[in-house]
């Protein structure tokens, strides 16, 4: 085990690549979420629901605010749509950028 | 004021709809159609004349109503 780690640390940066503390990821988790500010994104709950919308901003929660959206409630199969909501981050999963909704 | 942090585009939102007609859904189903009247960092709600649904089933009428804001799902502008 110790092996493996031995072999991807670099001595000149003082980095290493299994080490996520060490370094500064590319990209920040949240930056992801801030460059999908304005288009379209999936935000799926870990209850079954999942909703798709334009995103127009987040917390620091990431309670999150869509318009346009389409709610879906994958286990009922029911749809239905609201102009624009606030999404509690409680039982928010994941979120996916330019996301086409669940097949339904 | 808010019991936690908030950034603009929440705030926003949140006063934009206070005192308009709202959905609120929460975790167990259940869905109020009703007048906000006021929310907090919390997302701790209370809402006026508003109308218990169970999916299209309307269960039961409230003049005045508390929610505690960890049931919450989402709150949707009507």
């Amino acid at each position: 085990m110790s092996e493996d780690h031995s072999v991807i640390t670099d001595v000149a940066t003082g980095t290493s690549e299994l080490d996520i503390g060490a370094s500064i990821p590319s990209v920040l988790p949240l930056e992801l979420i801030d460059k999908s500010i304005g288009s379209k994104i999936w935000a799926i709950m870990s209850d079954f629901h999942e909703f798709v919308g334009t995103l127009v901003g987040f917390d620091d929660f990431v309670n999150i605010i869509l318009s346009d959206v389409t709610e879906y409630d994958v286990a009922r199969k029911v749809v239905c749509k609201r102009s624009k909501l606030l999404l509690s981050s409680r039982n928010l999963a994941m979120l996916v950028p330019e996301g086409k909704g669940p097949e339904i | 004021m808010s019991a936690v942090p908030t950034s603009a585009s929440t705030s926003n939102f949140l006063s934009d709809i206070t005192n308009s007609s709202v959905i609120v859904k929460l975790n167990n189903g259940f869905e109020y159609h009703g007048v906000l009247s006021s929310i907090d960092g919390f997302m701790n709600i209370v809402l006026e004349n508003s109308i218990e649904m169970v999916g299209s089933k309307e269960i039961r009428k409230y003049n005045e109503l508390f929610v505690r804001g960890n049931n919450v799902m989402y709150i949707a502008s009507q």
